[in-house]
């Protein structure tokens, strides 16, 4: 299978500054050397807490954010090394569907001005024409003709989320972004656009980047995934694979902390300790490593390396792959204890 | 067992210029000693309208609010003058926000925002709020308690404003805890931390707990007993066992297999049609009908009533489901 999206070492760093401008205060390290591939017609996950780079890394694949190094390929062409208006063009076969549905929508436009805008922008100008494009769209997502001149504030949260779909697939694209499409809706309405999502990639050969942060809902929709950490990868690839066999310490750690639904007699809370940390300034080794079950000491200065264990199945762990052969601290693997994964010590 | 909490018949309308938003229709309420109930449904249902009347917090007017009974710790609350209430109000009847951020005051540390409790209801001294403060923090979680206290709510994370939050709650030992949509906010490793945290200071100081919530994971993990509320009435109610085991109202059932689990097989997530009602334009007979694949004509005119099934448990319903032989599936 052909890949349309390839990401080759990726990094975007935003500037932290402080009362004068000119001076650097740190950087934060949104998505650093990140390197993967979208292939053509699949669901690909990305999963991660709040702050882990999710989002910023789906702007980079869309060019909406210029990454600080490395290159984005979309179906072999490098996107920001295009000219102006072959980079406009190519954009138009990549859109992306917004997480909040209420203030995603221009609550002055109404329904038809919303769903043809980009037809207008792209230079479209025949009313009737539009209108019977506007129309088949929203048939396509579940809505129909009466609603053309409604005004957002008119629909619930499930149906502006439609307006949104039928606005991102109005250009015909090829590769959708889906960031968080549902974590704004409520649960009976859930499961309807995500149907609606399957629905419409079997029917226009659509490749998702589908980010969440519900774990059930990655295992039910994606192909293959990736779990990022603090602006890195921690594990990526198969997605039955990974469920089948979670290999870094934090997918099961996210595996584990998903409660289901299933009542139990125990009702046993599986608890990962700490917080996530400030991405400005990251420590030199493993991104995961104070909030880590099986720290060993190495991990604090070492980067794991991103090797595939098995086909198709990435990993960046030291338990996985083993350290690298080269100036090792003393005890680099000895588990860590107690006071030592206090942070800044 | 010892009743904390008993509410009768509350009924809350908002008028508004489209119409009278019915946002709480007849709801009865009970929350024994030492138990966590939970208040579950979908936004717009009328849960967090329910647990604001509890704590007498809906202004009246806009709200035109009706009860005939709200009794708290045998007191009857709804004779109570504001003076009064706010003397219940975080020393018995105690109530955890959503958004931490928000709830909290911006410009002020937070231990001084936890030293208010102590002062506020103790009498206590600024050291010996202080004191109590800082052991509270400690309780709940939070490292270097003492440093915390003096820190801004925006130099601290998400997790940790949350448990700044359940710290402020459990301050005076309350009977009562009414914890609105506790963990929505929070990422889920944080989630499970602060649930875990909650689960285990409210065994430890005996308080009753009412969670408000629609996600029905958390529910499994922390009520004791259910009830299920939708377009602003109970449609079932029951302890947490049977309402996971065999659920009887056909939203209920819905809502359980909309929630999406890792064990389901892939690229099909089962859907409830249609869409929560409008709460000014509410459906005839029962409020579920246009979403229910079992209505009938019954159900089209004819609201059901709440009828008890089975030891403590009640449903609002026709034709309820896993009863005499009927699937629930």
């Amino acid at each position: 299978m052909t890949e349309i999206m390839t990401l080759r070492n990726v990094s975007v760093h935003f500037p932290v500054r402080g009362f004068l401008p000119f001076l650097k205060k740190g950087e934060i390290q949104a998505v650093s050397d990140v390197s993967l591939g979208v292939r053509r017609g699949e669901i690909f996950g990305l999963v991660g807490e709040s702050g882990c780079g999710k989002t910023t890394l789906a702007n980079t694949m869309v060019g909406l954010v210029k990454p600080t190094a490395g290159q984005v390929l979309f179906e072999g062409v490098d996107l920001h090394s295009l000219p102006r208006e072959e980079f406009k063009k190519t954009r138009r076969r990549m859109q992306m569907i917004f997480q909040d549905p209420f203030s995603s929508l221009n609550p002055r436009f109404n329904v038809y001005q919303l769903v043809s805008e980009p037809m207008v922008i792209r230079g479209e100008d025949d009313e009737e024409t539009m209108k019977a494009r506007v129309v088949e769209l929203l048939e396509m997502v579940g809505l129909s003709a009466q609603d053309l001149y409604r005004y957002p504030s008119d629909f619930s949260g499930g149906q502006r989320q439609r307006i949104g779909i039928a606005r991102a697939i109005s250009l015909n694209p090829t590769f959708l972004v889906c960031d968080e499409p549902v974590s704004a809706l409520d649960v009976s309405i859930h499961a309807q656009i995500l149907n609606l999502l399957l629905e419409l990639q079997e029917r226009l050969n659509l490749t998702y980047v589908f980010i969440s942060h519900n774990l059930a809902d990655v295992k039910k929709m994606c192909d293959r995934l990736a779990v990022m950490y603090l602006g890195k990868l921690m594990e990526a690839g198969d997605a039955d694979k990974i469920f089948a066999r979670p290999l870094h310490p934090y997918t099961q750690a996210l595996i584990a902390a998903v409660l289901d639904i299933y009542f139990s007699e125990e009702r046993e809370i599986v608890v990962l300790p700490g917080d996530t940390p400030s991405p400005i300034n990251p420590p030199p080794g493993c991104r995961f490593w104070q909030r880590c079950p099986k720290a060993m000491r190495g991990c604090k200065t070492v980067p794991p390396a991103f090797l595939e264990v098995e086909e198709d199945h990435f990993v960046a762990c030291h338990l996985v792959n083993g350290f690298p052969n080269q100036d090792l601290p003393e005890g680099f693997d000895q588990p860590m204890v107690g006071r030592e994964k206090v942070p800044g010590r | 067992m010892e009743q904390v909490l008993k509410l009768r018949n509350l009924k809350v309308v908002f008028p508004t210029d489209y119409g009278l938003i019915r946002a709480v229709e007849g709801v009865d309420l009970d929350i024994y000693h030492r138990e966590c109930v939970a208040l579950v449904g979908e936004s717009g249902c009328g849960k967090s309208v329910t647990s604001q009347a509890v704590m007498r917090l809906l202004d009246s007017p806009p709200a035109l609010i009706r009860m005939d009974v709200l009794e708290f710790d045998g007191r009857d609350l709804t004779q109570c003058t504001e003076a009064e209430m706010q003397e219940i109000r975080g020393k018995e009847l105690a109530m955890i926000f959503q958004d931490a951020m928000t709830s909290l005051n911006p410009v002020m540390t937070v231990g001084n925002q936890i030293d208010e409790m102590y002062r506020r209801h103790y009498g206590d001294s600024k050291q010996a709020a202080r004191e109590k403060t800082v052991h509270a923090l400690e309780l709940i979680g939070i490292p270097e308690p003492k440093e915390r206290a003096n820190s801004f709510p925006h130099q601290l994370s998400g997790g940790m404003r949350q448990r700044v939050l359940l710290a402020m709650a459990f301050a005076c030992m309350p009977k009562l805890i009414i914890a609105d949509e506790p963990t929505t906010a929070l990422d889920v490793t944080i989630q499970a931390q602060v649930l875990k945290t909650l689960r285990g200071m409210q065994r430890g100081c005996g308080t009753s707990l009412l969670l408000v919530t629609h996600d029905l994971s958390v529910v499994a993990k922390m009520a004791d007993r259910v009830y299920v509320m939708y377009a602003g009435k109970i449609v079932e109610k029951a302890p947490v066992k049977e309402l996971f085991t065999n659920p009887h109202h056909p939203y209920t059932v819905g809502l359980m297999a909309a929630v999406p689990r890792l064990t389901d097989e892939k690229k099909k997530f089962t859907q409830i049609p249609g869409t929560v009602p409008s709460p000014v334009h509410k459906p005839s007979g029962c409020y579920f009908h246009p979403r229910c694949e079992y209505a009938t004509e019954r159900c089209r005119r004819e609201m059901p009533r709440l009828e008890p099934m089975g030891r403590d448990r009640q449903v609002r319903c026709f034709h309820p489901l896993g009863v005499g032989g009927k699937s629930s599936d």
